[in-house]
């Protein structure tokens, strides 16, 4: 980060743009609608404010394939790239019809058959047919998804940024682990860590949680204290220039008995799952991996997408034929999750980043690991 | 000390120290009912964060939007059940969990994805009868390929209108959420503001924020903080579409010099419910008396809207109060409002003075139990002007601040 508010660099934009455009041909849309924060970034470039949670449906961005012009919700041009010119940017507006005014003045606007929006509301699903009246609307996360799916090399290089400021606030934070600290204050030195680098823009701030000893997932309720004896998961997120970093690690706090054997199910469960990290493989392959592992599949997903949000794949027991129909790819980035658990005893969960190459796996993250 | 004159001392709205969680969902519950029942709503799916937060009482840390899309809660909400079905991913909501009856409880779904959305699809067909009518706040892109199989009655009225209804009068127990939200931001802020001086950067004074929150009990930061900088004049300002001033701009790693104007601002949640604060701040400097006379205008403005703000007034009311205590123009942003509304929401209805219009002001009339944030922002080039931001409770007799913070280096 810098002392300016400035928007993502020239090629990281148009590598982009240019994924999204090509993806508008293969999926027959004259115009792209945007709402989600992370598609607004990629086809935009330009850094927005971090509000947590998810956002309502709302026209944030336009994208016309005729003319490769991006229109922005935007009051101000700081931040907002130069290849986004004043006129295109269209202010903050609470009436939606003054928003659906402003998308009807675009270039394009009124002769687009197809439209393409990354979700919708019954608000939006009434109103938008004003501004693109000869249009059918129709999904166009799915020609998002296809475009995020695959990383440039100028996003790999963003995503181990994003990487590398996730590993030292994790850092900062496990250096306060012992018994008697709470979750709450190892959370409140993630995120000082995280912004200390430059980052008040948390992905994630459900940071540290005692792992249960009678089950599996459930929280354990408590007062928040560590104990003499847990194992403490870490999960760290940051957005750095739009782009997710995550890592996760577990650390014993004091002395955890029955934790190197654990350790050892999560090391061999781990090198599994690396292995399913092949190009060519069937998504479905990091499913098979608990099950080679003898490891029940854990409650999260195995794998996800890692870039500037969620993106495909995503690989979950609760979705076995999706996940058994992807195909990974070299430029692929995932978060890759271990889980394993012991009655008694507690859960290890580690999440690591892992780019697809043609050669094989690169992991991305390189947080220590507790060792016996 | 310069304060307010606190409106109708010993009013009949009383509010908890500590909020009855139970209670609190119970309460939400047959409002949200009864504001469905009133647009003729049997059955609703909510997926937004925050209307999930007020129809199932489940709080969490909020994480990013990139993410929250693929691992959210989801809720089904309907007329004849006074409890809420909730659709859970591994860890959110987790720890609020157990008050809701176990049938009511279900595994997480991913509606990003046919496959989720056919599973989710199939446990509603049990849980909504076909004639029902449904109301959505919102459709995933599969959602909408799968609109006649999740909504065979045809196409989904909007839920986000009958959320925003049922939650513009909070319940005590709500009001004692909110309270706490703002008493961790205003302690947290008393050393963050002891922190601001010459060389300190803009992120830092974020770190330090975030730290104190999370330690005196925060469930989330809701918004990067913001510590904007003000212009030397409008002209000099970033270009806006308006010409008027750009707000909130972001935070990076620039040293704030001696002199700065700082307009703050700064969210966070505690059990799902938002607090707000707004102050300006001078970086090492009292202020020249030119910015005093900023801050003077602002109380002015704020004394004049707190003057007639109690059950029963208008939105319209406020505006016209704090227009006219402004000497006939408008004291806010062309892009904001004079006040907004807060709740599971760091800004929800009523916005006031938008572009909404001047009859959608007139017909919202204020009740006992709303929450509004006021902003009336005063500027005169050469000051950095004057911003700061009250909460407050209306009741019959007016207002009860929660909001607790002083107005230094300005004041009195």
């Amino acid at each position: 980060m810098a002392t300016e508010v400035l928007p993502d660099d020239r090629a990281l934009r148009s590598g982009r743009r240019q994924r999204a455009l090509d993806q508008m041909v293969e999926h027959d849309l004259d115009v792209l609608v945007l709402g989600r924060q992370a598609n607004v970034r990629y086809v935009a470039g330009a850094p927005q404010l971090w509000v947590a949670g998810t956002r309502p449906f709302g026209p944030t961005c336009v994208l016309v394939r005729a003319t490769g012009a991006v229109h922005l919700l935007s009051t101000w041009d700081e931040g907002v790239p130069d290849d986004i010119p004043h006129e295109n940017l269209y202010g903050i507006s609470w009436n939606p019809m003054n928003t659906i005014s402003a998308l009807q003045r675009i270039d394009g606007a009124a002769t687009a058959r197809r439209v393409g929006t990354d979700a919708l509301s019954p608000v939006f699903a009434q109103l938008l047919p004003t501004s693109f009246p000869n249009a059918e609307l129709v999904d166009g996360e799915l020609a998002m998804r296809a475009a995020r799916r695959i990383k440039t090399a100028e996003e790999v290089g963003a995503l181990r940024d994003a990487i590398a400021v996730a590993e030292s606030a994790l850092a900062a934070a496990v250096s306060e682990l012992r018994p008697g600290v709470s979750e709450q204050i190892l959370a409140g030195v993630l995120l000082e860590a995280l912004a200390a680098g430059g980052l008040s823009t948390p992905s994630n701030q459900d940071v540290a949680w005692v792992t249960s000893r009678e089950h599996p997932w459930r929280r354990v309720n408590g007062d928040g204290r560590i104990k003499d004896g847990d194992l403490v998961a870490f999960s760290a997120g940051v957005l750095a220039g739009g782009y997710i970093g995550e890592v996760g690690r577990t650390w014993p706090a004091g002395v955890a008995t029955g934790a190197p054997a654990l350790y050892q199910r999560w090391d061999s469960l781990w090198a599994k799952l690396l292995a399913a990290c092949r190009p060519g493989a069937a998504a479905g392959e990091l499913l098979t991996a608990y099950q080679a592992a003898g490891e029940p599949a854990p409650p999260m997903p195995v794998a996800r997408g890692l870039g500037m949000g969620f993106d495909p794949p995503v690989v979950s027991k609760h979705l076995p034929a999706s996940a058994a129909g992807e195909r990974l790819e070299p430029g692929m980035v995932l978060a890759v999750t271990g889980y394993v658990w012991d009655q008694g005893i507690g859960a290890v969960f580690g999440r690591e980043a892992v780019l697809i190459t043609a050669d094989g796996p690169e992991v991305l993250t390189r947080s220590p690991s507790w060792q016996a | 000390m310069t304060t307010f004159a606190q409106a109708g001392t010993g009013n009949g709205l009383v509010i908890p120290e500590t909020p009855d969680l139970a209670r609190m969902r119970r309460d939400t519950g047959a409002r949200l009912r009864s504001a469905m029942a009133e647009r003729g709503v049997d059955a609703m799916i909510l997926l937004g964060n925050n209307s999930v937060v007020y129809a199932t009482g489940t709080s969490w840390p909020l994480g990013d939007a990139g993410l929250s899309y693929v691992e959210r809660p989801v809720a089904v909400v309907l007329s004849d059940d006074e409890w809420p079905h909730l659709f859970l991913p591994f860890r959110e909501g987790a720890s609020q969990e157990s008050d809701l009856p176990a049938d009511h409880l279900h595994g997480p779904v991913y509606l990003e994805f046919d496959e989720g959305v056919q599973n989710f699809a199939s446990v509603l067909a049990d849980l909504i009868p076909p004639a029902a009518a449904v109301a959505v706040d919102e459709c995933t892109g599969a959602m909408s390929r799968a609109g006649k199989l999740l909504f065979p009655n045809g196409s989904p009225a909007d839920a986000a209108t009958v959320v925003s209804a049922a939650k513009a009068i909070k319940t005590p127990d709500e009001l004692s959420c909110m309270r706490t939200a703002i008493g961790i931001t205003d302690e947290a802020m008393v050393e963050v503001h002891k922190r601001l001086a010459p060389g300190i950067r803009q992120i830092d004074l974020s770190a330090s924020f975030l730290r104190q929150a999370f330690e005196l009990g925060a469930t989330a930061s809701m918004l990067e903080p913001i510590w904007q900088v003000m212009p030397p004049s409008k002209a000099e300002g970033v270009w806006t579409t308006h010409g008027d001033l750009a707000l909130p701009l972001l935070s990076t790693e620039r040293e704030l010099a001696e002199g700065d104007v700082l307009w703050t601002d700064v969210s966070i949640s505690y059990r799902g419910y938002c607090s707000d604060f707004g102050r300006t701040w001078i970086v090492g400097r009292d202020p020249l008396p030119r910015q005093q006379a900023q801050f003077d205008r602002w109380f002015e403005i704020m004394t004049a809207v707190l003057g007639v703000a109690r059950a029963g007034a208008t939105a319209a009311d406020l505006g016209r109060a704090a227009t006219a205590a402004n000497g006939g123009s408008r004291p806010w942003l062309p892009h904001f409002y004079l006040g907004h509304g807060i709740g599971v929401n760091a800004a929800e209805m009523p916005m006031i003075g938008t572009d909404l219009g001047d009859e959608f002001d007139e017909k919202f009339v204020l009740q006992s139990g709303m929450v509004l944030v006021l902003e009336p922002v005063v500027w005169e080039d050469g000051t950095g002007g004057y911003r700061s931001e009250e909460v407050l409770v209306i009741t019959e007799e007016g207002w009860i601040r929660l909001t607790d913070y002083p107005y230094d280096p300005y004041g009195h």
